[in-house]
């Protein structure tokens, strides 16, 4: 299992090779010019000519490409053409916000999603069943950017049982940074109604995004285990006299949840690549609104430092997701 | 299991109750400005030059001479009590008594920090470094202290001391505390990666903190003259419209800065709410490519298009009426506004004219237009199809190209766009900031970009530039605007005002055509 991590995390740096390639030169073939969107259309062609020089932009494209690998080898991701601070700085300041999302985000939708499933499978063709196949067929349709104008204008404006954009209310100072993650910078340093302000925050935006994923969760987890249920094994356990809670636990699930798993790896990786809509409509400080606007000014470095730690995080999250294989099926092992 | 449950459920609660409290206690004396703030990138006086960067830097930093209210045409005192300009044979001399002040730190104003701000801001070549060089034609050492309270900058006649004034209520004007400033220079940056996130200012605010994408704080600095009303200023981010809405109707934010005009036109009719009209400098054009393979090249083929556009339907239909009609280069509330607008829609007599031109059958190009809004909020994709719509009607079919800015720009830039539609605003209030990039071939701006290269009119703009007489200066900018009206490669569409939606506890708020807001004259009842 050693030898295998080992090896596994040694292809994510060939994986995260391959990425710095691919975005570099696709970054090259963007027409536009990254001097003209920073400076502005102003800007002189003197001024123009003076930030290409200062950022390396006058250099033959290979060149480049080298003392950008080479300044990587040594964890410098570069400086953002936008904002003029390291990247990695710039992304110590979104990632935080854009983990804690998704991290709830995927609770929220593994909770609703998986045991929503379940009962489907276990009530298949009978009310249950067609009620969550037609919500989740609903929570996968419906538009993210709508339902969460919708739950703002109800939940926070009408109502005002949660809290509207943002990360904190507006008239709270957020405690000082020592982690980035707003909750637990609160927890250090004793704030509890930063702390208690900064989960409410979380509630809305996070359901917005694990609605769509709770959707496919439960679609996944029903299909995954109506299909185990109707294996000779299951009907084995049944006849020895096995509780229907027993086979529904300890053999059905357990089986059917390898197809799961790999769907909640995939979600997560997806999540922590930044979800833009979300984190727009509810001004929330992310990877997917950098990356965006990042984007749209040909930040190149930025745009590729972004790229390089999806490229991470969805390798890792297979690796982790491949591990969890033999821990719920003991078939497989890792030499 | 439960008892965890119930302990963050009992948090939840407490932070939702005290953020009520908190909220209550607070509400009045701060005010949160919602908007779409994502171009902040800097709050460096020196270095910031977009709309969200000056918002923040004019309430952190003064300048020597500022604009009072919604007036852009009389300079009023600010660190300097008075100023003098005089003719010192090849140079301007401009020189500046400094009122006894301290900034936030305590330190006093002296003419030292004037010398080091000025200085700074032309070495660093930021992007308003410009203003300084290309404009007032001023270098490192253009700026001399005479003693402690007064200060002199001596610059080549080639540059014009009221364009040189008025600049100086731009961002780049703003005067640090330079014994400040200097302890945090590093690698011979000028303190600029300090100052991108702090303040060093006496304003009538300081930065307390800028969570990028979040929110800037800006909280009532304690040792400034002008006596801000609110103790605490929050700058929210929020990109979207309905987002604003929503915070807006929910109290959680005061000012909305974005609303689309339906939601502007739905509110003014709220009684919560208060809809605040500011002018701006901004104007949207087409610009007609006049070079030798261009369509355009007759003048009386640019005059066509002008009489083929209905202005009136755009203003009314498209911008919901929240944009003034001008034609001519120069915006209304500007020194040296022409407000004649003789081509009312007239299809008959662009046709006319058209066939006039030998173009009698039309003809067939593309039209550069930039993806997402325009001014006014329009969507730049309605307001090309009106365009298209307008000039179909005479014969001309236009092909509307739709490219992102950074492919926009570099066509326009290299004179390679037949038409295109895209707007611009002067960086300064001073009629000089349109009238030479419009006008004058040889400052390599908008007349260059479309090979209009009329000598009459770039040595107009060069002598009312530089022309001291107000009378005088004003027969020269009438001269040229006419000139352009008749000859000039563009069409201007609309001047737009902007809309901004207030709660009605908000009292004082003012906005200069120049997007300056003083926060310390807003207070909240």
């Amino acid at each position: 299992m050693l030898n295998y991590t080992i090896r596994r995390l040694f292809f994510v740096l060939f994986v995260v090779w391959g990425v710095s390639v691919a975005t570099f030169f696709l970054s090259q073939v963007v027409p536009g010019d990254p001097a003209l969107v920073a400076l502005g259309d102003k800007a002189t062609d003197e001024m123009i000519a003076n930030f290409r020089v200062k950022n390396g932009l006058d250099k033959p494209v290979v060149a480049q490409y080298f003392s950008y690998v080479g300044r990587l080898l040594q964890g410098d991701l570069g400086t953002s053409l936008r904002t003029g601070r390291p990247i990695i700085d710039d992304l110590r300041d979104f990632f935080p916000g854009t983990l804690e999302l998704s991290i709830t985000a995927l609770l929220i939708a593994a909770l609703i999603g998986i045991p929503a499933g379940i009962l489907a499978a276990l009530n298949q063709n009978r009310p249950p069943d067609f009620i969550i196949r037609f919500l989740a067929l609903i929570g996968g349709a419906t538009p993210i950017y709508w339902l969460a104008i919708l739950l703002l204008e109800f939940l926070h404006n009408k109502l005002r049982i949660l809290p509207g954009p943002g990360r904190l209310d507006a008239y709270l100072i957020a405690p000082t940074r020592v982690t980035g993650f707003v909750g637990i910078d609160a927890l250090l340093a004793r704030d509890w109604q930063v702390f208690g302000d900064s989960l409410a925050h979380l509630i809305l935006p996070a359901f917005v995004l694990g609605a769509f994923s709770s959707a496919l969760l439960a679609r996944m987890t029903r299909a995954s285990m109506l299909e185990t249920l109707s294996q000779d094994f299951i009907r084995t356990a049944r006849s020895k006299g096995v509780s229907q809670s027993q086979v529904v636990i300890k053999h059905a699930l357990r089986n059917a949840f390898l197809p799961v798993l790999t769907v909640l790896g995939g979600v997560l990786g997806g999540l922590l690549s930044g979800a833009v809509l979300t984190e727009t409509i509810f001004s929330w400080p992310g990877v997917g609104r950098y990356t965006t606007d990042a984007a749209i000014s040909l930040d190149f470095p930025a745009v590729m430092g972004v790229t390089l730690l999806a490229g991470m995080a969805y390798s890792i999250i297979n690796l982790v997701t491949d591990l969890l294989y033999a821990l719920f099926d003991p078939r497989i092992t890792y030499a | 299991m439960n008892k965890r449950l119930g302990a963050v459920a009992a948090l939840l609660g407490i932070g939702l109750l005290t953020v009520g409290v908190t909220a209550q206690n607070s509400r009045s004396s701060t005010l949160i400005y919602g908007g779409d703030f994502s171009g902040l990138i800097t709050l460096d006086p020196g270095q910031s030059y977009e709309f969200a960067g000056s918002l923040v830097t004019n309430n952190l930093y003064e300048t020597l001479v500022k604009f009072e209210g919604e007036d852009l045409s009389t300079l009023q005192p600010s660190i300097a009590t008075k100023w003098t300009t005089k003719d010192a044979g090849d140079v301007w001399k401009v020189t500046f008594n400094l009122r006894n002040q301290k900034f936030a730190s305590g330190n006093p104003v002296t003419s030292d920090d004037v010398v080091y701000t000025f200085d700074r801001a032309i070495a660093m070549k930021g992007p308003g470094s410009f203003l300084f060089t290309s404009v007032a034609n001023m270098k490192v050492g253009s700026t001399k202290a005479v003693n402690k309270n007064t200060v002199e900058v001596s610059f080549p006649k080639t540059a014009s001391p009221a364009a040189f004034l008025n600049l100086l209520t731009f961002n780049i004007g703003g005067i640090v505390d330079s014994a400040v400033v200097k302890t945090h220079v590093v690698d011979n940056d000028y303190g600029t990666n300090w100052l991108k996130r702090n303040s060093a200012g006496s304003g009538p605010y300081v930065l307390n903190r800028w969570d990028q994408s979040q929110s800037v704080v800006l909280d009532a600095n304690k040792n400034s003259r002008l006596l801000p009303r609110l103790s605490r200023v929050i700058l929210r981010e929020i990109k979207e419209a309905n987002t604003q809405k929503i915070a807006l109707e929910s109290g959680e934010i005061d000012i909305a800065d974005n609303l689309t005009p339906d939601m502007v036109k739905a509110k003014a009719s709220e009684s919560k709410f208060n809809v605040y009209k500011a002018d701006s400098l901004n104007l949207q054009y087409l610009g007609m490519n006049v070079g030798d393979a261009s369509p355009f090249k007759d003048a009386r083929v640019r005059q066509a298009v002008r009489y083929a556009l209905d202005q009136d339907g755009i203003i009314k239909s498209l911008a919901g009426g929240n944009a003034r009609k001008v034609q001519t280069i120069i915006p209304a509330g500007l020194f040296g506004f022409n407000p004649a607008t003789p081509y009312n829609l007239n299809p008959e007599k662009a046709k006319e004219l058209l066939k006039a031109a030998g173009k009698e059958g039309g003809f067939e190009f593309d039209m550069l237009t930039p993806q997402g809004a325009c001014l006014a909020g329009i969507p730049c994709a309605d307001l090309a199809a009106k365009i298209q719509s307008d000039l179909a009607k005479i014969g001309l079919k236009a092909n509307i190209k739709q490219l992102v800015d950074s492919e926009l720009y570099p066509l326009y830039r290299a004179q390679k766009a037949t038409m295109v539609l895209v707007d611009w605003s002067p960086d300064f209030p001073d009629p000089d900031g349109n009238a030479t990039p419009m006008s004058d071939f040889g400052a390599k701006s908008l007349a260059w970009r479309n090979v209009w290269n009329n000598p009459t009119a770039g040595s107009l703009a060069q002598k009312a530039a530089l022309e001291p007489n107000p009378s005088k200066r004003a027969a020269l900018y009438k001269q040229l605007t006419e000139l352009q009206l008749e000859d000039g490669p563009f069409a201007i569409l609309f001047q737009p005002t902007v809309s901004v939606t207030l709660s009605k506890a908000v009292k004082g708020y003012l906005r200069n055509a120049q997007n300056q807001i003083r926060f310390e004259k807003i207070s909240k009842q």
